[in-house]
């Protein structure tokens, strides 16, 4: 399953479905969102952007790393802190490198789909702050525009 | 002409999520995106650096599809085409 839902993310139902004969492995990456001094965080997508980038990257993932199947859940809307934002699942037959392979997975859809971040809270935007690059606007201006949610 | 524009995020607070830019005939992406930026600073920083090129780090979706750094003088964008302006993704 490769989706992007409003939905919070439970990988139960894809850990179960991953349980095939030739399952040997799962692995599951949840990514949450972290306290950086934000109460919450909005993800939006181009959605039929995002899910063909998000399905290029699964099947890319399954044919470098042999792996069995790959799930990809990525979340959108306002996100609060703890909220899980993505889930990836890899499934191999047997788990040599299945960790690094669920980890790329994740790491690549959040770094490759047309998706954008806004936060709100007392301090910094994590997505803005932790970027080497000059924030394409004035980050106040983004923060400010977000309400505090706490 | 028209073209329709999308813009995500903090670029949707700048620019408005969906709009719709006439043009007078085919234009570039740069040109294009001049034109919206017309009579605003901030608006302009936001998308181009001092030089006048669009920064690296923007993501730009023509109907759908990802526009290659090299292809932005070079296509051209015509009535009933979308473009789409994406901040970039950070995190981990």
């Amino acid at each position: 399953m490769i989706t992007i839902t409003t939905d919070p993310i439970d990988p139960a139902p894809a850990i179960d479905a991953a349980r095939m004969p030739g399952t040997g492995a799962i692995v599951t990456f949840l990514g949450v969102v972290r306290d950086d001094g934000i109460d919450a965080m909005e993800i939006e997508a181009f959605e039929e952007v995002a899910l063909a980038d998000l399905r290029e990257i699964a099947a890319a993932a399954a044919e470098k790393h042999q792996l069995n199947h790959v799930d990809i859940i990525h979340r959108i809307g306002r996100l609060f802190v703890g909220n899980p934002f993505c889930s990836s699942c890899a499934v191999r037959g047997i788990e040599r490198r299945l960790f690094w392979a669920a980890k790329r997975s994740s790491s690549a859809s959040r770094s490759a789909y047309p998706s954008g971040r806004r936060s709100s809270g007392k301090g910094r935007a994590p997505g803005w702050g932790r970027m080497r690059i000059p924030p394409p606007v004035p980050e106040c201006a983004y923060t400010k525009s977000a309400s505090h949610v706490k | 002409m028209n073209i329709r524009m999308r813009a995500f995020a903090q670029f949707g607070e700048l620019f408005g999520t969906e709009t719709t830019l006439e043009v007078s005939g085919p234009s570039t992406i740069p040109e294009t995106l001049h034109r919206i930026c017309e009579g605003s600073e901030e608006k302009r920083q936001a998308l181009f650096d001092e030089s006048g090129a669009i920064h690296p780090y923007i993501i730009l979706v023509r109907n759908r599809v990802r526009v290659d750094r090299d292809e932005l003088y070079v296509l051209r964008l015509g009535e009933g085409d979308e473009l789409a302006l994406l901040p970039p993704v950070a995190g981990g």
